[in-house]
């Protein structure tokens, strides 16, 4: 499963990595079996992901970011999530999904009214 | 004077004054919240505490009289804390709603608890609320901020004449009110949410369109009725957002009336943005050059006499002198800036203009009105007939009216005669208040369009200038004959003499089949099924209204707020007004649009800039050249206006029947659709409901 990574992390990850869980997507999350790493002034352990070919970092789901932070101890679990939560979804600049202002040509360009917008007299009204 | 010490600075103030006063003498700021110099002191916000040595306690300066040799101290740890403790008080039941707040920004409150908030709130019960009041189309409530300074109260007292808001219950239950739910009727009650110093009264049709530092803000004139308003329009990005008004003493004070404020949204809609061109009966959209060319094929055979233009109201001083340079080149003398058919005497500028001054009208102790209603017609000028006739005292300012009945015009009157018949009375000394007038030093005479558009105008206008002379209105340095104009282009249309010259035809006779080409320069108040079937007519103008559905060719011009133009008001004082936003669309200002069409027709005017024009405009008629003035001048020597023809008897009638739908601006705004229903249309409404 670690085939995306480049070959020195696959080699750092076999000698040093300790697999703590898989997200829903099946990326994998590391630990460090050490604690060789020094933050929030504390020697703690070093904490990693491996992606999915071609994803950037905005697709750790809220779960395992946290965790991946170091501003929590374990991720949060699955069972934790309200129904009235929304998916996760990873940034989707650059794709087809990407977001669209309102009224932007991508979207077929109507707009709301606003400043500066008038109405112009037409014989047919009069 | 009396000697006053302002911390370190010693001032002379009158006797009288108050403290608040000495100490911005002084040039020191109070903060206040209640007090402002054009209404009754009130003093109930105490924020303006000042320490006066040997004073218990600090005291409000706003209504504190000063005392030969007092020595007030703005900046003490006292005055500090006081109005520290003040701010704490009034911020116990304000809103900390000032990110939705339509005053934040312009907010007095905000600024002066920059100055003397504290940081935090020692406050943990529960804060009052108040139910909002409808106060109508015009004026937004959210009563939750009102710190009951009680300026809205005392405003729509004194000023409007209108007592439609009050205050109820006391202490922590005080509520400001209009007791029932009804709109309020002054054309003054925009002010409110000027004079408002919180977010509790706001402009109901602005309500979140804008904030005020987003706004680039201009000097202009007010169009919507002939007192010339003071105004400046604040746009953002291509249009203008709202308008308010600017101080001006002499003129407007600090009020604006409600058209000139809320008809802004009219400028945005039913707009003119290209020309068009009547083929084969329907108007189609065309290019300048196509347009210029369809005028100047059809001029070619037209001889110059039977050509014609009319200008409408809202016209400014340029593009009239430029149309009159146009139809004179082309050899017609028809032209006429009185579409309402209006005539007058113009031998002499003081037989149309409103001789003494609009602040001349507080010198006034006597007045008769003629023909004219006022309050509709120029409602910021009867607001100082109001402040005279306050500041005067009971009987001390006798207000005659001849014409129909006003309703309310904000102050005493007696109707002498709904007819002319009434003048005549007057002239003979047989009515009572002709004694009145007489033993006056200074009366006044106002002659308005219910007299001046009757086919015996003439008439009317001689018989009351010669009871102006018989009064003694008329003195080396009195001059009591006033004439109040409707149009805020008229005095410049007869300054300019854009008249009918020798043999030329005047607008009714223009209309009626007197000539082959009719101009219509932003006239829409005219009935258009009278201009025979056969005339081409061209309309110059910026809404779509009357003239334009009639137009054979239309040519999109600017609307006030779209160019820099000059405005004579009705006293005669010049004002120039600056261009905040462009015309919409391929609209041109009035001016380039003659320019451009007289190269094509070959007589090319002879000015290539808007200073150019001015110039030659100025040199012309010179009286033009003197901005920002109304001179006074007495009106004695003065040889009386032509009498034509006898008096009738048919009894005046007003001019306005709708104040708020008197114009293509106010016509296309949707505010002022809705004021019409509400307020000059209320039976309708009733009889739906």
């Amino acid at each position: 499963m670690m085939a995306m990574a480049n070959l020195g992390t696959r080699f750092h990850t076999m000698l040093k990595g300790r697999l703590v869980g898989r997200d829903a997507d099946g990326r994998a999350y590391y630990e460090s079996r050490t604690a060789n790493r020094t933050g929030g002034g504390l020697k703690r352990h070093e904490r990693w992901v491996i992606y999915h070919p071609g994803e950037d970092a905005s697709a750790v789901p809220a779960e395992w970011w946290p965790w991946l932070h170091h501003m929590q101890d374990a991720p949060i679990p699955e069972s934790a999530r309200k129904g009235w939560q929304l998916s996760f979804k990873p940034n989707m600049t650059g794709t087809p999904a990407a977001y669209t202002p309102p009224g932007s040509a991508a979207r077929g360009g109507r707009r709301a009214r606003t400043t500066g917008d008038y109405e112009a007299w037409s014989p047919d009204e009069a | 004077m009396v000697k006053v010490q302002v911390d370190d600075v010693i001032v002379d103030v009158p006797p009288g004054s108050s403290a608040l006063q000495a100490c911005e003498a002084a040039g020191k700021e109070i903060p206040r919240f209640c007090y402002h110099e054009r209404l009754s002191v009130a003093g109930n916000c105490r924020m303006c505490l000042v320490e006066v040595v040997r004073a218990p306690k600090p005291v409000a300066s706003c209504g504190f009289p000063v005392g030969e040799g007092m020595i007030i101290k703005t900046d003490t740890e006292v005055v500090r804390r006081a109005r520290r403790a003040v701010m704490e008080f009034l911020l116990i039941n304000h809103p900390l709603d000032c990110p939705i707040c339509d005053q934040g920004g312009e907010c007095d409150l905000q600024d002066q608890a920059f100055g003397y908030g504290s940081g935090r709130s020692r406050y943990l019960e529960e804060k009052r609320a108040v139910v909002d009041k409808d106060l109508g189309p015009l004026v937004k409530t959210v009563m939750t901020r009102c710190i009951q300074c009680t300026r809205c109260v005392r405003f729509s007292t004194e000023i409007a004449g209108t007592p439609e808001l009050g205050a109820v219950s006391r202490g922590e239950s005080l509520e400001i009110t209009n007791y029932v739910e009804k709109a309020l009727t002054s054309e003054l009650s925009g002010n409110l949410i000027d004079i408002c110093p919180v977010g509790a009264l706001t402009s109901k049709p602005y309500a979140f369109h804008a904030r005020p530092w987003e706004m680039k803000k201009t000097d202009a004139i007010d169009v919507m009725d002939a007192v010339g308003t003071n105004i400046r329009l604040q746009a953002r990005g291509a249009s203008v957002m709202r308008i308010m008004p600017r101080v001006n003493d002499a003129v407007n004070e600090e009020w604006l009336a409600d058209k000139g404020r809320f008809s802004v949204d009219g400028l945005t809609r039913r707009r003119l943005d290209t020309p068009w061109v009547r083929v084969h009966g329907k108007l189609t959209k065309v290019s300048w050059q196509d347009a210029f060319v369809a005028i100047a094929q059809r001029l070619k055979v037209v001889p110059g006499n039977r050509i014609g233009a009319i200008a409408g109201d809202l016209c400014d001083t340029e593009s009239l002198y430029a149309l009159r340079l146009l139809m004179e080149s082309l050899g017609s003398a028809n032209l006429d800036c009185r579409q309402d058919g209006a005539q007058y005497d113009v031998s002499n500028r003081a037989f149309y203009t409103f001789n003494s001054t609009i602040a001349g009208i507080e010198e006034a102790d006597a007045l008769l009105v003629v023909g004219a209603v006022p309050r509709h017609e120029a409602p910021v000028l009867n607001a100082r007939i109001r402040k005279r006739f306050l500041a005067a005292g009971r009987d001390k300012f006798p207000i005659a009216y001849v014409g129909a009945p006003p309703t309310d015009p904000t102050y005493d009157y007696d109707l002498i005669g709904e007819g002319p018949s009434a003048l005549a009375d007057l002239l003979d000394g047989r009515h009572a208040f002709a004694d009145v007038l007489a033993g006056a030093k200074k009366p006044m005479i106002i002659l308005g369009h219910g007299a001046l558009t009757r086919p015996d105008a003439q008439a009317i206008l001689a018989a009351c200038w010669a009871l102006a002379d018989k009064v003694g209105a008329l003195t080396p340095d009195w001059h009591g004959f006033n004439v109040l104009h409707t149009a805020a282009s008229r005095v410049a249309g007869l300054d300019l003499g854009f008249l009918p010259g020798a043999g030329g035809r005047t607008a009714a006779g223009m209309m009626s089949g007197g000539v082959d080409v009719l101009w219509l320069l932003g006239a829409d108040e005219m009935d258009m099924h009278r201009i025979g079937p056969e005339t081409f007519v061209i309309y110059q103008g910026h809404h779509g209204d009357a003239g334009a559905a009639r137009a054979d060719v239309i040519l999109p011009g600017a609307a006030y707020t779209e160019k820099s133009g000059t405005y004579v008001n009705t006293e005669g004082r010049v004002q120039r007004s600056f261009q905040a936003v462009f015309p919409p669309g391929d609209a041109r200002e009035d001016w380039r649009i003659l320019r451009a069409l007289s190269e094509t027709l070959g007589h090319a005017l002879p000015f290539d800039t808007l200073d150019a024009l001015r110039a030659r405009m100025e040199a012309e008629h010179p009286v033009l050249a003197r901005l920002d003035t109304a001179p006074r001048f007495g009106g004695a020597g003065l040889a009386a206006p032509a009498a034509e023809g006898a008096i009738g008897s048919e009894p005046f009638h007003p001019v306005i029947a709708d104040y708020y739908e008197t114009n293509a601006v106010s016509r296309a705004s949707p505010t002022m659709a809705e004021c019409s229903r509400v307020y000059a249309r209320p039976a309708l409404v009733q009889a739906a409901e």
